[in-house]
Formats: structure tokens, C-alpha cells, sequence
């Protein structure tokens, strides 16, 4: 059985944030609904001081809190591997959210970020959709009861793993490569997006994948492991020592 | 049943002042507040909401928690009698028991607003079956408490107190509400990624603070229908109010201190990444006024026999006790999502959340809700009734 | 859209699936759990027709290769595209909005006509709709009035972002023969023209570098934010996978005056005072020389072999023989030999060890390259700067090396039908007997070595020095909020007849008279040559993804239509030039016999691959030695003057470290920057004139969620605007905290910048990596008009408070070298 994971390789990566828009371009998302977003970190003082980040997509756990939460079940598990929402079972409770250690889901009733609100100014004639913005994804790839497409409203969304592209490879595909023109538009989008090549997806289950190859070769690591989450998204440190934290700054914070 | 005399179901009682003034201010509560949050959300949506991502949860989730803590609390105190058999408490078992399914009918209709799609629970919930769900368990048995408590009110109030199937609805109540609160325990204990909530106690935690918002609730009703005072309470009430409510209370009041300066203690010792809150709770005045205006003074009031002997000093330590806990549960849901899951730059210290007009207009409406639905009970539904005297309205009469 | 329909029509993945029908669609679905619904065997059902349209993204300068995706009459999509040699199928994050700027609320929904005679920031222009015909027979007519009294000359035509012969190319031709010198003015002097004259000054070509980064070992990069804007941005991301990965990883040192994301990835960040790159660039000249470091079959040695570089000390310039440097040993007697790395420690702030380390890395490693841009030359003394930075490519031996820089050539492009000469009238030639100055005085005795001039023009216009223009017209280019003296620019728009020809509302159009909106870039026809990128020649094509979504006509079309409507001859070109469409197929000619590497050989071809290339680059140095392609290798080797003609195009036919270019103009160079006349040719340091007064370091760098007037009302852009991190929905000054705290500003504080020119306000964000002695405030947001989205993102313009001193050689507008006072506000 396919179980889709992610690679990426952060001494790759140049925080360009190519992922999250070409995240929100392909699925539609709202200005602050950054399904893929990218987060900064400073530390130490000039002249020694270090800037770092991390790319940070849902992570598509194996053992998904998000998912153990839902007392509706409209979040769930596919077989192959990816987690999303049944936007027409959702009841909008936003448990989920709370449950998600990685801060990757997204109420789409929320006060936006980046005034004036996009939701009035792109107003879907449709009672039940958040917006219609002319550019959104075309209706024919649509699927509610994945979480793709536009959004209805009172529902969480979250990143899907490009579920409506990825879901189309042919059976057994080990490798979604965006370089090869065969498989580039089977591969989510972020993945084709980044410039320097530095996420890769397929098959975590087949060994002899690339991704597989990857995590063994360059000691792929998970993030905040120790929550049992087990993501099937992971990050190679190279020579950084270590995936960035997620909560530094305690200082500034008190 | 048949055993004791029966009532008319619907007694009209001359009731005081305030009673009235519950159900007017209450009724004018429900209307102005449900038609504001209506408009707001038909012509808005959610995003009228002061929640963000980092802070998904707010203060209607906090009002929801409060209401329906309280409603456990008050199953507690009315179990005390009806479960327990300590017969004292019987004189407050009835209102007990109405102010429980009041209360928890506030806290529902409060999240029945705050959810997205509140419809969709009616059948979504059914077929989705998540037993991993904690909400999913603690919606289960909070519905099956708010059927049970209405059907032991009905029994109570058709004055069967305690025939099995009467007693069977007590437990059932009893054991349901605390299966409930325990699943809303394990609702934030369980998040083992959010520090602040994450603890196998929290449902001990929510059981100690919902007996205590219980008893605070039972003393605060119960003053406000007998004229604040307790001159005018029956012989049997006041003995209960003035010997034994107070050690109770006080009991409670001392555990839950007990467990409050332990979760603090440990958060603000502990270096753990997420639990930084607890030092912004220091910084808070409203931390201040809930542990020591709130907890702590009450407690030395109901310590000192002289005040708490003093008129209307009861009524005190309840309302500064629910105050205190209103605060408590504000602090306790919002303060888990405040350190953001991933703090960079343009997340640095802690989350922000204000809450906006419509979420403070749901406040209102629960607090409308309780106070109507609680003086119309009093009204109507004999709330003073006990076993032995039959039914109130005739008491009060004397 | 264009008269034919050219739109390459791929079938996505969608298709496939239709094709087989849905019981096969379902078999090639991996199976799951999902619980089959309506919606999903609905969506089986619709199978709607996707498009792509090849396409250049249009937000920066890049020349990004794209692939528009268009389903239902609607674009939704855009990615890079594969077979484009600058995408290869990646964009920058700018890139994929691209849709949203078609589809921006706030366009111009046709032309406009203003109704509101005053001007002002606050002054609604009362824009009422107008027809095209109307558009142009006013503009048309106001053009021939000024002819008609013989002032041509005061009509200018300014423009920035130019990408081709189908628009910017326009421009020459239609001043030409309309009679006016301004038609065609550049907004490169608050560009980068300062990296191109030091180039031009050294090695003789006034252009940008093509370089060969995947090759390189060694990079040393002054300022140029490789991963934030640097041209071509996506290309610099895509290889910076690559260097830093393959084997033997290439080293990268960022000098720059904050922690960038390109300082932060690299290998070291050198944090320099502005404008004083110079220093550290000398300095690492100088331990490159008296190390012995230095690439000796390029540069040439001693003759005796026995290095005599010796701080301080003198040498006899014979005792060198030079192969493919000029003036070495002057340099170092003039110059280099006192310049320590002790002594531009004091200068920069960057520690003495580091320098030398820098120093000694940067010579051991071969190929290396020293790469630069706006950073070090947005000074008053940008160009010797930029000069110093330059000639450390000349001592590693990395000029038209592998791993090293070479210049870019052009596409071989087909001629124009109609011949401009035989269109002149007499008021033209007139025109052109009598030598009216241009407008921004370029080529004057004020700016004798300019490029352009931009940032100088509403003085000119407001003293009336060297005249008043009549009617101004701006295409891509908005300097009332980009260039310098911005509030100059409001009161000299107030005198003038302004026309826009943004698709959006921006600053410029709230003053303009009348607008003839353009086309968005997805809507139109246009060529666009590369930028330097690799050597080899590149040309792109936008062909349009949708039909205009709005009463709007491509600005090449617009002057064309002008030019019909002026008497005369030139109204005749013009009608045989017809259209952009024309001139484009006439442009595509030229590959007939010049066919790309992807087979593109005319304008078919060109509009279904959206890009003509032809690899490889010809000239190639090797071990001191030129070569030339002889289509398998690099095996024709070239004399002299073959390197004078096609690579270093000075006097010389060397790389000039005493430039022959500066002591021509040694006269004006001592007058106005105090060189010594004898001392001008060489690269230099002489101290930077700090402008505005006040105490703090203030930077408005690029960010890469940002680009130039394009992307300021797009909301998921602002949504997700970092400024160098942190930001989202705003941008922060971003400041010191010991500075901060030093004047009371605590962290998200309002604070007041102020210099001589004035104060703006923004938000504080306390960034512990600054410099304590520079602040920082990304450049683009500040709008007041432009969009619903672009306005009112709590930070004021940066260009209301930067003094308009620009660099004397260039004419670089001296955007970094202003100080600040910073309090709260
Ligand atoms: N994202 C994005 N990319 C773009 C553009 C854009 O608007 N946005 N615009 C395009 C255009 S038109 C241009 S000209 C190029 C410009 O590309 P660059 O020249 O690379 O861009 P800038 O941001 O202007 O300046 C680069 C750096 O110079 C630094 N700097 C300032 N003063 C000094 C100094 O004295 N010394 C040193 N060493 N560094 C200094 C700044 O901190 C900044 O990091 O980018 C192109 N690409
Ligand atoms: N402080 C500070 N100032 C800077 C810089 C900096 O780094 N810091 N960078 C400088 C640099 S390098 C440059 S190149 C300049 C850039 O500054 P400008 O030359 O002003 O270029 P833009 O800001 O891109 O303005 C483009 C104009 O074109 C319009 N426009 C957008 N799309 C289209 C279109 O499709 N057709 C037409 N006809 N018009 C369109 C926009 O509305 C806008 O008015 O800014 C300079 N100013
Ligand atoms: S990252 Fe969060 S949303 Fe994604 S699967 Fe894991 S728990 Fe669920
Ligand atoms: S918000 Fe929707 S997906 Fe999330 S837990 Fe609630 S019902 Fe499930
Ligand atoms: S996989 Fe698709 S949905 Fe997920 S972050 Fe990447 S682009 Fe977005
Ligand atoms: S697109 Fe790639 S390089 Fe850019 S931020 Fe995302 S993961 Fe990093
Ligand atoms: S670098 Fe980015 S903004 Fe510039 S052209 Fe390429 S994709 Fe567009
Ligand atoms: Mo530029």
C-alpha cells in the first residue's frame, strides 16, 4: 500500500516561500490560511546572531491527534496515508485544531489577517462557500468530502497533500518527481514549486523510493517527535544540528 | 409515586422581587443577546469572533466550560441527598437539580453559537461514532445527563424523591455527569501538546472545581430566593445553610486552593516550553483578583466563625466564588492555546486574544438563560420542595 | 487576444482520466477510506478543458519562463515552466500570484479621464470612464499642439520595468519622430546603473554580469540578496540547491549590513557600516596580493617570480608583467598597499580575522566569484565601491571563466517593416538639429556620465531648468513612490498633463490626467528578452492566457495608436507598423535563420514554447587564455582584439584597473567626489557622505514576497510578508533592541524615523541580529494609493525621508547612505 510522505532537506531549503503561495494559488486558500507556511526564527545577538526556519505543511501523521479528536469523524486517514476533512460532515467545533500539535489547520471563519476582507470583496453568490475569488480551482476538482476546493463556510481546512492531484498518480507510483514531465502534475504543489528542490514526495513504504532513500541516507528526522505523532513529513537538518525549535524566544515572551 | 400528594404541576408561587426580576431581566437578556449574536453571525459569520489560529478557543468555549462545570457541580450537591442520602441537604436537592439542567442548557445553547455547524452535530455525531474522541464521549453524556436530569426533576417534582426508578435516575445522573465532566477533563488534559491543559489529573482538577462552583451556585440561588437572608428560610434550610453549607463549602473551597497553588507551583517551577503562561497569569490582575479576592478571602471568611455567622456573609464568599471561577475557566481555556504551537517572528511572546462584542453577548445570554429559566423555575416549579413537606408552594404559604 | 490561436492546449491530468471514463478513473485512485459521495461522482462528470499559455512572469525583472493554466475562461493557476531555462519548472513565490493580479478588484476597469482639477494625496481624481477613441485623440491631440508650436521636446515618455522591442523599443523610434529627446527616459539611476559603470569603468561593458553559479566554489557576495531579489531571483533559489549540496559544497560569504535569509543560509554573514564595502573589498585585494593569491596566468607576476606586494611598500611597475590586467602595480602604489585589513576594520566593523579569512578562502578557491549589486552602490561613492569589488574577479582570474562572470549577449531578432529615417519630418529634424538637452539633463555638464536620471526630474520641472515639460507619460514606473524627493514629485505632477498606463490604480494614476490602462501581462503580447543571466542569448514571449477581462489595450498598442493619430509621416509609420502583434512576428523573423535550441525559429514556434534560446555562451577564458565555441568545445582560441571585441570592450582590451573610462572624465570626477585627477581611474575607497542628519544606519532593502510596484494589494501576498521574518501583514523597522530600548521604543511600538527631509511613521520589531547602529525598513509597503489592500499597512513610505543625493558617476540614487533619528512616536 502507498503511504505518501515528504521530505525536506532544510540546508536546501532558502525561506523563500515559494511552498505557501503556490500552495495558496493551487488550492484557494484565504490571505492568513497558510495550509503550507514558513516560520522564522532569530536567535543571538549581532555580530553572532543566527536566522532560522522551517517550512511547516500538516504533517500527515501516522497517529494523527487531529484526527483521534474529530467526535465527528469528518477528519480521517486515507489508505494511503493522508489525513483530511469531510468538509460536508465538519461541524466546525475546532477540536482539531487544538489537537494539532503542529498549528496546521485553519478555521475559515476567522477575522482576517490582511484587511479588507477577501471573503466580502470576492463574495460567492453561493450561500454555502466562503468565496468565489475568480482565480479559485476549478469546480471540476472539487471534492468537499476531502477538504478540496473552495472552502465551505464554518469548516476547518487544512493542507491535503495536493489529495487532488496526488490521488491521480497511476497505481504504484513510487516517486512523485516534479522535474519529470510524467509525474510533475501528479505532485502536490508545493513540492513542485520550490526552487531549490528541496522537498521531495512518494512512497514511504516502498524502501526503495526516493524519499525512503533519503530519510536512511540523510538521517531524516521528525518534527516534535516525542508528541508520538509520527509525521510522514520529514526534515533533513544537515549540517544544522537539528530541526529549528518551535517555541524559542521564551525570553522575549516573559 | 402515587405514595406522596400530588401537586398541580405548574404552581404559581408568589415569589419575591428578585425572582421577577430574574425572569424580566432574563427574558430581555435572551432577546438582546440572541438577536444581536444572530444578526452578527447571519450578516458576518464567525469571524465576528475574537478567535484567530493560535487561539481557536474563546471566551464562548470558557462561558460553555463554566456553565456546564457548574451544572456537574450542582448534580453533585443535589446527589449529596439523593445519591449519598445525607438528608440534610435534601431542603436544596430540587433547586439543586433546576438550576443543573438550567445551567446546562445555558452552557449548550452558548456553544450551540459558538459552533460552526451546530445542525450538523445531530447526525454527525451518531454516525461518526469517534469513540477517540473525548468530545465526542462528553457530548454522548452530556445529553444523556440533560435527558436524565430532566426526567429526575419530573420525577422529583411529581413528588416521587424515592422510589428506585427515582433513586435509579439520581445515580444515573450522578454516574453520567461525572463519565461527562470526566470526558471534558480529558478534553484538555489529554493535549499532550499544549502543556498548560495537559495533565492526568485535570479531571480530579474539574471534578473539585465543579463541586466547588456547585455548592457556591446552591448557596447563591438558594440566598437570592429566600430574600438573601436566612430569616426567612425554613427551619430545616436554615439549619443546613448555617451548620452545614458553610464547612462544606469551605471544604471545597480549601481543595480547590490546594489544587490551584499546586498547578501554579508547578507551571511557574517548570521549564517546560509551553508552560511560560503560568508567569503571564503572575502579570495578570484579573489572576489576582480571582485567587485572592475570589478563593483565598472567601475562604478566611468561611473560616472565621464570626463573619460567616454575620447576615448575608454566605452570600459573599458564593458570589466571589463564582466570580473566581468564571475568571478560572477563562484563564484555564485560553491560557492553554497562548503559547503558539510554533512561536517565530512573526508569532514572538504570547498569542493574542481579546474577545469581541458577540462572544461578550454570549456571556450574556448563558447568565440570561440561567436567570431566567432559574426564576421561572422558581415561579412555577416549586423549587423548595423536600420529601418530607410535600410541595413548597404550599410551605412558603404558611 | 491576438488574431490567431496559438494556445498550446494540454490536456492535464484531468483529462486523463476523462478519457478512460470514470470506472477507469476509479481503478487509477488509490483506494481509501473516503466514503463515496454525490460530489465525487459529480466530479467525474465535468471535465473541463485546461489550457496552457506560455507566459513571462511579470513581477520582477527575472524573465521567469511560465506556464498559465487556464480552465473555464479563467486562469488558476500558473507554474514555472519546465523546459524554460531560467524556471525550469520553479518560480519564486512571487510567481505563482499571478493570477491575482489579473483578477485585482482595483484595475482600471477602462480608460479614465480625471474631473477633479486638484491634485493632491487627498484629492479623489473623480476618474469617469472615457472611450479609447477619446483616450487617444486627446493625448494625440495635445501631442501635435506641442509640435504644432514646435515645443516636442515637452512631451516626455518615462518609463521602468521596459521588457522588449514590443514595448520599451517602442520608445526610441516614436521620440524620433515625434521630435522629443525625453521620449524613453529610464528609471535605472534608482536601479542599479552603479554596478554597470563600475563594470563599464573596468572591464568595458555598462551592463549586469551573466554568471556561472553552479560552477562556482566560491562565492562573495556584496549586497546582492541572492535569495530575496538579485536577478534572475527563481534561477539564484533553484542553484543555490545545487551549490550548496554538490561536491565540493560551494563556500558562500554574504557581506551585507543586516542578517539576510542569503547571510543567514550562507556560510558567514559579515554585517559592513553602508557604504563601505569598498574598504573590505580593498582589504581583501590587499591580503590577496601580499599573500601571493592572486590567479598569475590570468592576472600575470613577477617577473623574478618573487612576490614584492609588501604593505606599504612601493613598487616599480616594471617589475610586473600584466597579461590580461592594466594597471596592476599602479593600483597597489596608489591604492592597495595601505590598505590593511586592520585599517578597514575601523572603516567597516568587520573584525580583522574575518577579513583576513575571507581574504584567504576567496584566494585559495578556485573557480570564486565576487558578486554585487544595489547594496554597495546605492552610496555616493557606489561606483569605486563597486570598482573595488569588481577587480577581486580579475585577481582570482574569474573573468569569462567557468565558475566565473561573463556578459550577456542579445537574441538575434528580425528588423522593424518600416524604417524610421524615411519618416522624419521636418519638425523632427528640426527637433534634432537643435540638441535640446533631455529632460533629466543626462549627458549635461551636471550628469555628463549618467545613464538616466530619474530621481532629478520634478526639480528640473519645478525650477523650470533646463525647461517645463507640457504632458508626461509613465509606463512601469511609478516614481512618485519608488524614485527620491517623492513630495517633488506631487508638486511637479500638479504643472503637468500626466498620463498613466497602469492596470492599477497606483500613486502615479491618483495624479494622472488621464489613464489608458494597460493590459495585465497575461493579456498581452510582448517580448522580453532576458536579463544577464548565463551569456547565451534568451528571448521570451508573453502570449495572452484569457481574452482582456477589461476594456484595457497593451501599452505597445497604446503608443502605436498615438503615433497613427499624429500628423504627418509619422502617423504613416505608424500604420505600417500596425500593432504589437506585427512587430513581434517581424522580431521573430530573425530566428528563421537562427533557429533555438528548443526549435523555435519564428513566431509560431516562439509563442507555443513561450522562449527562444541558443546555448552555449562563446568566449571562455581558460588558465589566462581565450577561446572561442567552435561548436563542439572551447578550441578556437582568440587573439587580442577578438577579446577586445566580445569581452573586455575597453581602450585597452584588458581588465582596467586604472580606468581609462574615469580619467577621461577625471576633471569632473575631482570636482565632485575630491579624487585627486591622477588617482580617478583607480577602484578606490573614498568615504561614503552620510546624508540626512541623524544617528542611525537606514536600509530599505527588497524583500522576496515583494516586488517593486507589483505585488503591494495582493492580499495573500501581504498576508504572508515577511519582512526579513516576521511581518506578515506589515512590514517593522526592524531595530537593535539595546538601540530601541536606549530611546524608550519597546518592541511593536509606533516610532518616528526622521532625516533632514522629513519623518515617517512604522512599527518597531526588535531584532537582536541588527547591527546596533543600523535600522532596517523594507522597501514597498508605505502605499497610499494602489489598491484597497496596499494602503494603510502602518508604515510610511521610505522614499519621503531619503535625501535625493545620488552617486556623481552613475547617477545611482544614494538610497543607503541616509541617517536616521528613530524615537517613539
Ligand atoms: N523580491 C524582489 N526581487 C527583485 C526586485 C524586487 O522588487 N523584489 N527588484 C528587482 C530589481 S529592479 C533589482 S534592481 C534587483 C536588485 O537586487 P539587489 O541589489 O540584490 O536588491 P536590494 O534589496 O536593493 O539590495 C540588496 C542588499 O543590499 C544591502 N545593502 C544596503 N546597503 C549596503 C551596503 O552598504 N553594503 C552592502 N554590502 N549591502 C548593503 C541591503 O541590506 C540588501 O540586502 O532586484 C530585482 N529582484
Ligand atoms: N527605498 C527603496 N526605494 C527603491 C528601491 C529600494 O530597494 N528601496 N528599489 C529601487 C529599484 S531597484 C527600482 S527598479 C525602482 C522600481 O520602481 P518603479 O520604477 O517605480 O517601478 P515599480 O515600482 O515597479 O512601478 C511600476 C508601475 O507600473 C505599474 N504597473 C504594474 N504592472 C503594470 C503593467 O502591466 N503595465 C503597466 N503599464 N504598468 C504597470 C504599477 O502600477 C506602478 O505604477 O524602485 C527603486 N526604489
Ligand atoms: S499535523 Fe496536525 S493536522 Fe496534520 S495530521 Fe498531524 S495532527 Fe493532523
Ligand atoms: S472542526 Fe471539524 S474536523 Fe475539526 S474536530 Fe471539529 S468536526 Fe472535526
Ligand atoms: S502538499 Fe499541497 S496542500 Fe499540502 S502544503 Fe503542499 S501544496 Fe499545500
Ligand atoms: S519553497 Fe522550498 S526553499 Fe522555498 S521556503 Fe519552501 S521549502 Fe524552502
Ligand atoms: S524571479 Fe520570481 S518574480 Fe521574478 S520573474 Fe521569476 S518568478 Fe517572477
Ligand atoms: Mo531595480
Amino acid at each position: 500500500m502507498t503511504r505518501w510522505g515528504m521530505v525536506i532537506d532544510l540546508e536546501k531549503c532558502t525561506g523563500c516561500q515559494a511552498c505557501s503561495t503556490a500552495c495558496a494559488m493551487e488550492n484557494s486558500l484565504l490571505p492568513g490560511e497558510n495550509w503550507q507556511d514558513v516560520v522564522f526564527y532569530v536567535e543571538g545577538e549581532y555580530p553572532s546572531g543566527s536566522l532560522h526556519w522551517l517550512p511547516r505543511p500538516c504533517m500527515q501523521c501516522e497517529n494523527p491527534s487531529c484526527v483521534a479528536v474529530c467526535p465527528v469523524e469528518a477528519t480521517y486517514k486515507t489508505e494511503d496515508g493522508v489525513v483530511l476533512i469531510d468538509w460536508d460532515r465538519c461541524i466546525g467545533c475546532r477540536y482539531c485544531m487544538i489537537a494539532c500539535p503542529y498549528g496546521v489547520r485553519f478555521y475559515v471563519e476567522q477575522v482576517q489577517l490582511t484587511q479588507p476582507d477577501t471573503r466580502k470583496v470576492f463574495a460567492s453568490g453561493d450561500d454555502d462557500k466562503v468565496w468565489a475569488p475568480p482565480y479559485q480551482m476549478p469546480e471540476a476538482q472539487w471534492n468537499p468530502n476531502r477538504g478540496v476546493g473552495a472552502a465551505p463556510k464554518n469548516v476547518v481546512s487544512k493542507c491535503t497533500f495536493c489529495y487532488h492531484r496526488i490521488s491521480q498518480a497511476p497505481k504504484g507510483t513510487v516517486d512523485l518527481d516534479p522535474s519529470d514531465p510524467e509525474t510533475r502534475d501528479f505532485t502536490p504543489a508545493c513540492v513542485v514549486a520550490c526552487p531549490p528542490t528541496a522537498r521531495y514526495f512518494g512512497d514511504l513504504d516502498n524502501p526503495a523510493s526516493q524519499v525512503s532513500k533519503l530519510i536512511a541516507d540523510k538521517h531524516g528526522m521528525r518534527l516534535l517527535d516525542q508528541l508520538g505523532n509520527r509525521p510522514q513529513v520529514y526534515y533533513l537538518a544537515g549540517k544544522a544540528s537539528g530541526i529549528p525549535g518551535t517555541r524559542k524566544e521564551r525570553q522575549q515572551a516573559v | 409515586m402515587s405514595d406522596y400528594p400530588r401537586a398541580e404541576f405548574f404552581a404559581l408561587r408568589p415569589v419575591g422581587g428578585i425572582s421577577l426580576a430574574m425572569v424580566g431581566l432574563g427574558a430581555a437578556g435572551i432577546v438582546v443577546s440572541s438577536a444581536v449574536v444572530l444578526f452578527n453571525l447571519v450578516t458576518e459569520g464567525h469571524s465576528v469572533f475574537g478567535t484567530s489560529n493560535d487561539i481557536p478557543w474563546g471566551l464562548p468555549i470558557a462561558t460553555y466550560v463554566f456553565f456546564v462545570l457548574t451544572s456537574t457541580g450542582l448534580t453533585f450537591v443535589a446527589s449529596l441527598a439523593m445519591v449519598f442520602g445525607f438528608k440534610p441537604f435534601y431542603p436544596i436537592t430540587k433547586r439543586c437539580i433546576w438550576l443543573a439542567v438550567v445551567t446546562l442548557i445555558a452552557g449548550f445553547s452558548v456553544l450551540a453559537f459558538e459552533i460552526g455547524h451546530p445542525f450538523r452535530m445531530i447526525w454527525a455525531f451518531p454516525t461518526g461514532l469517534q469513540a477517540r474522541s473525548p468530545m465526542f464521549w462528553m457530548g454522548l453524556f452530556y445529553s444523556l445527563y440533560l435527558v436524565l436530569l430532566l426526567l429526575k426533576f419530573l420525577t422529583v417534582h411529581l413528588g416521587d424523591w424515592d422510589s428506585p426508578v427515582s433513586r435509579g435516575l439520581g445515580v444515573a445522573s450522578f454516574v453520567t455527569v461525572v463519565l461527562a465532566h470526566g470526558n471534558l477533563g480529558a478534553l484538555f488534559g489529554m493535549m499532550a501538546m499544549r502543556p498548560f491543559w495537559y495533565d492526568g489529573l485535570t479531571a480530579v482538577y474539574f471534578l473539585v472545581t465543579a463541586a466547588l462552583s456547585g455548592v457556591a451556585f446552591a448557596v447563591l440561588f438558594t440566598y437570592l430566593s429566600n430574600g438573601v437572608s436566612r430569616q426567612q428560610m425554613p427551619e430545616n434550610l436554615r439549619s443546613l445553610m448555617t451548620n452545614i453549607m458553610p464547612g462544606l463549602f469551605a471544604a471545597v473551597l480549601g481543595v480547590t486552593i490546594v489544587f490551584m497553588g499546586a498547578r501554579i507551583m508547578n507551571g511557574l517551577w517548570s521549564n517546560l516550553e509551553g508552560l511560560e503562561t503560568f508567569y503571564l497569569l503572575l502579570s495578570s490582575p484579573w489572576f489576582h483578583l480571582e485567587i485572592w479576592v475570589g478563593l483565598v478571602l472567601p475562604f478566611f471568611i468561611l473560616l472565621s466563625p464570626k463573619l460567616r455567622g454575620r447576615r448575608g456573609m454566605l452570600l459573599l464568599p458564593a458570589a466571589l466564588v463564582i466570580l473566581a471561577l468564571f475568571i478560572g475557566r477563562y484563564e484555564y481555556v485560553i491560557g492553554g492555546q497562548l503559547v503558539p504551537l510554533f512561536r517565530g517572528i512573526a508569532q514572538s511572546g504570547f498569542a493574542q486574544y481579546t474577545p469581541s462584542f458577540t462572544e461578550w453577548m454570549l456571556v450574556v445570554l448563558g447568565v440570561a438563560i440561567t436567570s431566567f429559566l432559574y426564576g421561572a423555575g422558581e415561579w412555577l416549579l416549586r423549587l423548595a420542595d423536600t420529601p418530607a413537606k410535600g410541595h413548597g408552594a404550599l410551605q412558603a404559604a404558611e | 487576444m491576438g488574431k490567431i490561436d496559438l494556445m498550446t492546449s494540454r490536456r492535464r491530468f484531468l483529462q486523463a482520466t476523462a478519457v478512460t471514463g470514470a470506472a477507469a478513473a476509479v481503478g487509477t485512485v488509490v483506494s481509501e477510506t473516503v466514503r463515496p459521495t454525490p460530489s465525487e461522482a459529480l466530479a467525474q462528470v465535468a471535465k473541463p478543458e485546461t489550457k496552457i499559455t506560455k507566459n513571462t512572469c511579470h513581477q520582477c525583472p527575472a524573465r521567469c519562463g511560465i506556464d498559465v493554466y487556464v480552465t473555464d475562461g479563467k486562469v488558476h493557476a500558473m507554474y514555472g515552466d519546465l523546459d524554460h531555462p531560467i524556471s525550469n519548472g520553479k518560480l519564486c513565490p512571487k510567481g505563482y500570484m499571478g493570477a491575482y493580479i489579473l483578477y485585482d478588484p482595483d484595475r482600471f476597469p477602462g480608460p479614465m479621464k480625471r474631473t477633479n482639477p486638484n491634485k493632491g494625496r487627498n484629492e479623489d481624481p473623480k476618474f469617469v470612464p472615457i472611450t479609447w477613441d477619446e483616450a487617444l485623440d486627446t493625448i494625440a491631440g495635445r501631442l501635435n499642439a506641442l509640435r504644432e508650436k514646435g515645443e516636442p521636446h515637452r512631451f516626455a515618455l518615462v518609463y521602468g520595468r521596459g521588457w522588449g522591442a514590443s514595448d520599451a523599443g517602442l520608445m526610441r523610434p516614436f521620440g524620433a519622430l515625434y521630435g522629443s529627446p525625453n521620449v524613453g527616459l529610464g528609471h535605472s539611476s534608482i536601479c542599479s546603473d552603479g554596478s554597470k559603470k563600475a563594470k563599464k569603468a573596468l572591464d568595458g561593458n555598462e551592463d549586469y554580469n551573466a554568471y556561472d553559479y553552479g560552477n562556482t566554489n566560491y562565492m562573495l557576495n556584496f549586497g546582492a540578496s541572492f535569495l530575496e531579489a538579485f536577478r534572475p531571483l527563481n534561477y539564484n533559489l533553484q542553484v543555490w540547491g545545487h551549490i550548496r549540496t554538490k561536491s565540493p559544497k560551494t563556500m558562500v560569504t554574504v557581506v551585507d549590513v543586516r542578517l539576510t535569509t542569503t547571510g543567514a543560509a550562507a556560510d558567514r554573514n559579515l554585517i559592513v557600516r553602508p557604504g563601505t564595502d569598498g574598504a573590505l573589498a580593498l582589504a581583501i585585494a590587499h591580503v590577496i596580493l601580499t599573500e601571493g593569491l592572486w590567479e598569475k596566468k590570468f592576472v600575470g607576476d613577477f617577473i623574478d617570480g618573487v612576490n614584492r606586494f609588501k604593505t606599504g611598500e612601493t613598487i616599480y611597475p616594471a617589475s610586473f608583467t600584466e597579461r590580461w590586467t592594466l594597471g596592476l602595480i599602479e593600483w597597489w602604489n596608489a591604492e592597495v598597499k595601505d590598505r590593511t585589513p586592520e585599517w578597514a576594520s575601523t572603516i567597516t566593523t568587520v573584525p580583522v580575522q574575518d577579513i583576513v579569512k575571507v581574504a584567504r578562502e576567496f584566494g585559495t578557491t578556485r573557480p570564486a566569484m565576487a558578486i554585487f549589486e544595489r547594496g554597495p552602490t546605492t552610496h555616493t561613492n557606489g561606483v569605486y565601491n563597486g570598482m573595488a569589488i569588481h577587480s577581486l574577479n580579475a585577481l582570482v582570474g574569474s573573468m569569462y571563466a567557468e565558475g566565473g562572470l561573463m556578459n550577456q549577449m542579445s537574441a538575434p531578432y528580425g528588423s522593424l517593416p518600416v524604417e524610421v529615417d524615411a519618416y522624419l519630418d521636418d519638425i523632427a529634424k528640426a527637433e534634432a538639429e537643435k540638441k535640446m538637452p533631455r529632460f533629466d539633463k543626462v549627458g549635461s555638464k551636471d550628469w555628463p556620465m549618467a545613464k538616466a536620471m530619474i530621481q532629478e526630474m520634478p526639480l528640473h520641472q519645478l525650477k523650470g531648468d533646463p525647461y517645463k515639460l507640457d504632458t508626461i507619460m509613465f509606463y512601469m514606473t511609478n516614481p512618485i513612490f519608488s524614485a527620491l524627493d517623492v513630495k517633488a514629485w506631487e508638486e511637479a505632477l500638479k504643472t503637468l498633463f500626466v498620463i498613466d498606463t497602469s492596470p492599477f490604480p497606483g500613486e502615479t494614476a491618483m495624479f494622472a490626467d488621464i489613464v489608458v490602462p494597460d493590459h495585465t501581462y497575461l493579456e498581452r503580447w510582448q517580448d522580453a528578452p532576458t536579463y544577464p543571466f548565463q551569456g547565451w542569448p534568451l528571448t521570451n514571449l508573453r502570449v495572452p492566457a484569457v481574452e482582456p477581462i477589461h476594456d484595457t489595450k497593451a501599452f505597445g498598442d497604446t503608443l502605436i495608436e498615438i503615433g497613427k493619430r499624429i500628423k504627418g509621416p509619422m502617423g504613416e509609420y505608424y500604420e505600417k507598423l500596425e500593432g504589437v502583434e506585427n512587430v513581434i512576428r517581424h522580431l521573430a523573423k530573425g530566428f528563421e535563420t537562427n533557429p533555438g535550441d528548443n526549435g523555435v525559429n519564428g513566431f509560431e514556434s516562439w509563442a507555443e514554447k513561450g522562449v527562444w534560446y541558443k546555448k552555449p555562451y562563446l568566449w571562455r577564458q581558460v588558465g589566462g587564455e581565450f577561446f572561442e565555441w567552435d561548436g563542439m568545445g572551447y578550441n578556437k582560441p582568440m587573439a587580442a582584439e577578438d577579446v577586445q571585441k566580445n569581452c573586455f570592450k575597453t581602450p585597452s582590451g584588458k581588465f582596467e584597473l586604472k580606468s581609462s573610462y574615469l580619467e577621461a572624465k577625471a576633471e569632473f570626477i575631482s570636482e565632485k567626489l575630491g579624487v585627486a585627477a591622477d588617482r580617478v581611474g583607480f577602484p578606490q575607497w573614498i568615504e561614503p557622505k552620510y546624508t540626512g542628519g541623524g544617528d542611525l544606519h537606514f536600509v530599505t532593502p527588497k524583500t522576496v514576497m515583494h516586488a517593486e510596484g507589483r505585488s503591494a494589494n495582493l492580499p495573500q501576498a501581504v498576508a504572508l510578508y515577511q519582512a526579513v521574518a516576521g511581518g506578515r501583514n506589515r512590514t517593522y523597522l526592524e531595530i537593535h533592541p539595546a538601540t530601541a530600548r536606549k530611546r524608550g521604543i519597546k518592541d511593536g511600538d509606533k516610532v518616528k524615523i526622521t532625516s533632514d527631509r522629513g519623518s515617517i511613521e512604522a512599527l518597531a520589531r526588535y531584532i537582536s541580529t541588527s547591527h546596533p547602529e543600523i535600522v532596517v525598513l523594507p522597501f514597498g509597503f508605505g502605499h497610499w494609493a494602489h489598491g484597497r489592500w496596499a494602503k494603510g499597512r502602518m508604515s510610511g513610505n521610505a522614499n519621503e525621508i531619503i535625501p535625493n543625493v545620488s552617486d556623481p558617476i552613475a547617477g545611482l540614487a544614494a538610497f543607503n547612505t541616509v541617517k536616521v533619528k528613530v524615537e517613539r512616536a
